[in-house]
């Protein structure tokens, strides 16, 4: 069974960090940059295991760990706290508010998830795994799920992601989420698959009433602009610009 | 608990900052005396700080050039320079290196008795800009370097009235 893991940072570099060390297990991470973000993501998903940064704007970690362990629905979900500061009396204070584990800042990946492993099992995930999965082009972000294109987008690239995202937003009508961010900053190739693929993808949320933004750098948001059918779209930057622009 | 002048920030801070690149970029520093600061400040680069305040008052500074911070950013997210898709990543990374060295400072002043609490990081950038704050017990500066690049610490510290 899938692992919702909820990682909540004010850093994106840890949350990516967070997201790559689970990328090898059968998880689903889910994203939230503050205490609030997180409260309210925990109360969504009901993930399996939540991985919590202690200093962060609008409400701390410590602040937000409180909350949970005094929610009844959310009381049992297994926190481990990443902190920076390894100090006896900040230590001992985040251990006594009952987390299951807790890591000190620097980390490496691997030994997250040596953590992790000590509090639960963790599913290698599988190619086959991999493959069946729908939303293996998707991840998400507080309300706003974020297709990530991969690095080469040739046509049966194209029409496994336009299937994919098909599924996608049937399951995000059902789950009353209305935004998507179609990231191709990682695309190093802009060619006639991609462009079909953008407006396929955004004439499908249209359809399904799903408000869309597209990011993309510099280089591609230029290119974009050569081709008739993508001269006229705006693009963000960062994943971060598309989300205040929603 | 001794004097804020007795504390060893030296070794507090470039320990907390090797320790940070070992462990997060897989990448050696050793010190560099004196620090290169000219070197880093003139062109483009960038200054993470993260404050504390409490028994001890202060704030804890990186100054890397902007190339240096791009290849940081790069090793910390497993990605190659030229796959960083904007500044704010490069700016993100900085922020979170600075944490993880102000955490780990904060930590040994708490344990040395002077209980403090942390800022979140501030990042700074731009070309042959300055930074300067004054009326502190002690101000000192680090170098370190890996074999292509510098970077400078910069400490500055008071104990509370």
């Amino acid at each position: 069974m899938t692992l919702k893991v909820l990682t909540v940072d004010d850093s994106k570099t840890i949350r990516m960090i967070v997201k790559k060390a689970f990328q090898a297990y059968n998880c689903e991470i889910t994203e939230a940059e503050n205490g609030v973000e997180g409260l309210a993501a925990a109360a969504k998903i009901k993930p399996g295991l939540i991985i919590l940064d202690i200093t962060m704007p609008v409400m701390t970690g410590v602040e937000m760990l409180e909350r949970l362990k005094g929610d009844d629905a959310l009381k049992a979900i297994p926190v481990i706290m990443l902190t920076a500061e390894s100090g006896k009396d900040n230590v001992m204070n985040i251990v006594k508010k009952g987390i299951n584990d807790y890591m000190v800042k620097p980390f490496k990946g691997e030994d997250l998830i040596e953590r992790v492993r000590k509090i639960m099992p963790l599913e290698p995930k599988t190619e086959e795994m991999d493959d069946k999965k729908p939303g293996k082009y998707f991840t998400q972000v507080e309300d706003v799920v974020v297709l990530t294109l991969p690095a080469k987008v040739l046509r049966p690239v194209s029409v496994e992601v336009e299937n994919s995202l098909q599924v996608k937003i049937k399951d995000m009508t059902a789950a009353q989420l209305k935004k998507m961010i179609l990231d191709m900053g990682g695309v190093s190739e802009t060619n006639v698959s991609l462009i079909k693929l953008i407006i396929t993808a955004l004439q499908q949320c249209q359809k399904a009433n799903v408000a869309v933004k597209l990011v993309a750098n510099a280089k591609q948001g230029e290119e974009l602009k050569g081709f008739q059918e993508t001269s006229q779209i705006t693009v963000a930057h960062s994943i971060e610009e598309a989300r205040a622009a929603m | 608990m001794g004097g804020i002048q007795t504390i060893d920030l030296k070794g507090f801070v470039t320990n907390a900052v090797k320790g940070v690149f070992q462990t997060m970029l897989s990448m050696s520093l050793e010190l560099e005396e004196p620090p290169n600061f000219e070197n880093i400040t003139t062109g483009k680069h960038i200054v993470g700080t993260v404050g504390f305040a409490g028994a001890a008052m202060g704030n804890v500074s990186i100054f890397v050039s902007r190339q240096f911070a791009c290849e940081i950013a790069a090793a910390m997210l497993s990605m190659t320079v030229d796959d960083i898709g904007s500044d704010e990543e490069v700016h993100d990374v900085i922020g979170e290196v600075c944490n993880m060295v102000g955490g780990d400072l904060k930590s040994r002043l708490c344990d040395s008795g002077f209980t403090c609490s942390l800022s979140i990081p501030s990042v700074t950038f731009g070309e042959s800009f300055r930074t300067e704050s004054k009326g502190w017990d002690r101000h000192e500066r680090y170098g370190v370097r890996n074999s292509h690049h510098s970077a400078l610490m910069e400490v500055y510290i008071k104990a509370a009235n």
